[in-house]
């Protein structure tokens, strides 16, 4: 009996102990972007979670309580950078209590570092400017060859923090980087017909998008940066949009229609609603789909 | 260029290597062979790699050409995060301002007709080391003497990394009591504070000197316990051991001080987050407090609290909206007034509560509705911060971005010991906030 005994709690310890050795990393990302890049490099070795949904303006979440619990539970926290996160992320790590993925500490990786960011600000900037970027504009997932950049420093980590699977991460990038590599001039000859053409967006979110694929952003809705625009703004928004024959305007799917449908009335320019993350479409699964579904749209443009 | 592919590239090679290997040729030569031919294979295999590797820098050049050429950034240095924000209110009541200090019993709260600067607050927060995090929030304000009062409102340390999900926090700062106790002036969703909290807490806040440790559970759920020890003497302990000379329901306030650990004030607090749906989120917690007051030499009070906070965000909201918001909280105090000697010791019960919900309609823009009540035991008509208390309080504010806001709220007061029994205000609030980005509160 007690031979039984003994052996139930051997069983349970080394059960324990093992299960602790072989847990999957658990990697906590600010966005669904961040997280379907790390799952398709991570495979079956990582548990990843966005703490954001791919449907919202990730600018403006809120801390919420079960953030600070899986933050707390994180081994990697991987993040936007270039003041994406800064309303929510700071307070969440300070009350996280989680020292392996406090900045400088390798369970947290921030990717705005590993790609070029566009729209730093030279000379000084004030608030009077809106919310303008100092580091650089953040939305730079929205450009493939950002995608590869990204998916190779979060292979570096994986591979730092965990490497007993790094053969693994490594083949895993090869194939992420050859299947976006095959498909980038499939995309490019679908989005010829945008080729140098003027474009006007919500929000400045798509420059990567624009530099991707070559069509220039003239203009935004915004008059500045993250302030609504106003009958005066649109009117003169309008004669732009006629003396430089403007005919697309692309809009994220959280943001107000109306100013784009008041748009499209006075001066017939056609609106693109671009989902600007995985996730904000039930469709868009992961990094490929994005583009797959972008594309989608915008080649409708041209049908129309 | 061409390239034999692998497969073909690698079966030339071994048969080459089988045909080579007839037992005439000496070991030697024969690794030798080998050897050579390996080295060729890997020379191959290389050179198609850097080619792969070529046509990929391109495109990474390509890309790097078209952006803005790439600056060195400098790697910050520990910055130090300083804000300053400024709350000012306009407005006037049907009462006079005698009346209204009683009505608007809140340090921080609109408290005369005419202009008042509720608050102007400076905030130095930074990571001290890998240990420790500093926040230290600096108040200014004129107070209806029209005198500019300065207060170390709090200052504080807290630990960033202790292990079992443990934290410990120190100094001067807010007690961890309910949900809006902690909560700085220029985030509170009304112009002022509500009624319960100006009884039980005074007109800052409870706020006090200690430590307090807290614990997050290892739930699934968020869940997090407080326990901290605070000393109880004050201004900003009401309740407690403040203010000499006044009274709480006819008591006489002592100058008493603590005499050892049993005369601290002890708080508490158990608080659990669940993420209900992807749209919806919901707080709820319990505190407690436990302390000696100066009604008496052996006299004590407990405070007990419940507090509710409910959120619901579309699930595709821009700038954060729409969002409904509903935060309630009921308390009650238990207060022993004079010792048994005394002529006419008794204990105190008052409790009360304040339910508000806010509305962000469309982005900018929430409107809000606040109901307060408070009362107590016993025949206290009279006395401004114990007679049965109501007020109604609709309110609509503008974030024209994220560091400014205009307010415009409407108070519909009834209370016992006015002569009028009721009373109607109207504020306008206007807020701005400069220097480091401050966190949007959850």
């Amino acid at each position: 009996m007690n031979n039984i005994f003994k052996y139930l709690l051997w069983t349970v310890l080394i059960s324990l102990i093992s299960g602790q050795l072989h847990a999957a990393l658990r990697v906590e990302t600010t966005t669904q972007d961040l997280a379907a890049i790390a799952k398709v490099i991570g495979g079956q070795h990582i548990e990843v979670h966005s703490l954001t949904s791919g449907t919202r303006d990730p600018h403006f979440a809120v801390a919420k309580p079960s953030m600070i619990r899986r933050v707390f539970r994180a081994d990697l926290l991987l993040v936007i950078g270039a003041d994406m996160e800064i309303g929510w992320l700071p307070p969440l790590l300070q009350s996280s209590r989680n020292s392996r993925v406090q900045p400088g500490n390798p369970g947290y990786l921030d990717l705005s570092e590993v790609v070029t960011l566009l729209g730093k600000v030279q000379g000084s900037i004030s608030r009077a400017m809106g919310d303008v970027h100092a580091k650089g504009n953040p939305h730079y997932w929205l450009d493939p060859h950002n995608g590869i950049q990204m998916a190779k420093a979060i292979t570096g980590r994986l591979t730092q923090l965990d490497p007993g699977h790094a053969i693994d991460y490594t083949t895993n990038f090869n194939a992420f980087k050859s299947k976006i590599n095959s498909k980038l001039p499939d995309w490019k000859k679908a989005l010829q017909h945008l080729k140098g053409k003027p474009v006007i967006t919500y929000h400045n979110s798509f420059v990567y998008l624009a530099n991707a694929f070559d069509f220039n952003i003239i203009d935004e809705i915004e008059p500045i940066p993250g302030i609504a625009p106003s009958a005066s703004s649109l009117s003169s928004l309008i004669t732009e949009i006629k003396t430089k024959q403007i005919d697309l305007l692309l809009i994220e799917p959280y943001y107000e229609r109306r100013s784009a449908q008041y748009l499209k009335q006075q001066t017939g320019i056609q609106v693109a609603v671009i989902p600007q993350s995985v996730g904000a479409q039930s469709n868009i699964q992961n990094y490929v789909d994005l583009f797959d579904s972008i594309i989608d749209v915008l080649q409708l443009e041209e049908n129309n | 260029m061409s390239f034999i592919p692998h497969p073909l590239l690698a079966m030339f090679f071994v048969s080459g290597i089988f045909l080579i290997n007839p037992a005439t040729i000496n070991a030697a030569e024969n690794s030798k062979l080998i050897r050579q031919q390996l080295l060729e294979l890997e020379k191959q295999m290389q050179s198609q790699q850097k080619d792969y590797q070529t046509q990929i820098d391109n495109l990474e050049k390509r890309l790097n050409e078209s952006a803005v050429a790439k600056t060195n950034v400098p790697a910050t240095t520990n910055p130090l995060n300083i804000g300053l924000s400024g709350l000012f209110t306009a407005g006037g009541s049907s009462v006079d301002n005698a009346a209204l200090a009683n009505l608007q019993a809140g340090g921080h709260d609109p408290n005369k007709n005419g202009f008042t600067v509720q608050n102007v607050e400076l905030s130095i927060g930074a990571i001290v080391d890998p240990y420790f995090d500093a926040q230290a929030n600096i108040i200014y304000l004129i107070n209806a003497q029209g005198e500019t009062v300065v207060e170390l409102e709090e200052a504080y340390f807290s630990s960033r990394s202790l292990p079992w999900g443990l934290q410990v926090k120190g100094g001067q700062y807010f007690t961890e009591f309910g949900r809006q106790n902690k909560q700085h002036p220029h985030t509170w969703a009304f112009v002022d504070q509500p009624v319960i909290l100006s009884r039980f807490f005074g007109g800052d806040g409870l706020r006090s000197q200690g430590v307090r440790a807290s614990w997050l559970m290892p739930t699934d759920w968020y869940s997090e316990i407080y326990f901290g020890m605070q000393n109880p003497k004050g201004e900003t302990v009401t309740s407690f051991l403040n203010a000499a000379g006044e009274e709480v329901g006819g008591h006489t306030l002592i100058d008493r001080n603590a005499r050892g650990l049993g005369d601290l004030l002890y708080s508490t607090r158990w608080l659990n987050g669940f993420d209900l749906s992807d749209t919806m989120s919901m707080n709820i917690g319990v505190s407690g407090l436990w302390g000696p007051n100066a009604s008496g030499n052996t006299t004590d009070t407990e405070i007990y609290g419940a507090d509710l906070y409910l959120k619901w965000q579309s699930s595709r909201s821009q700038r954060g909206y729409p969002f409904i918001a509903w935060h309630t909280e009921v308390l009650k105090r238990r207060y022993e007034a004079g010792d048994p000697g005394d002529a006419n010791p008794e204990t105190l019960k008052d409790w009360g509560m304040f339910s508000q919900v806010s509305w962000g309609f469309t982005p900018g823009w929430v409107a809000g509705l606040r109901w307060d009540y408070a009362t107590a035991d016993g025949n206290t008509s009279s006395d401004p911060l114990r007679d049965t208390r109501k007020r109604l309080s609709p309110n609509l504010t503008w974030y024209l971005s994220e560091y400014s806001k205009i307010r415009l709220q409407y108070n519909r007061d009834s209370a016992e010991h006015l002569a009028e029994k009721t009373a109607d205000s109207l504020w306008l609030q206007f807020e701005f906030s400069i220097g480091s980005h401050s966190a949007h509160t959850f």
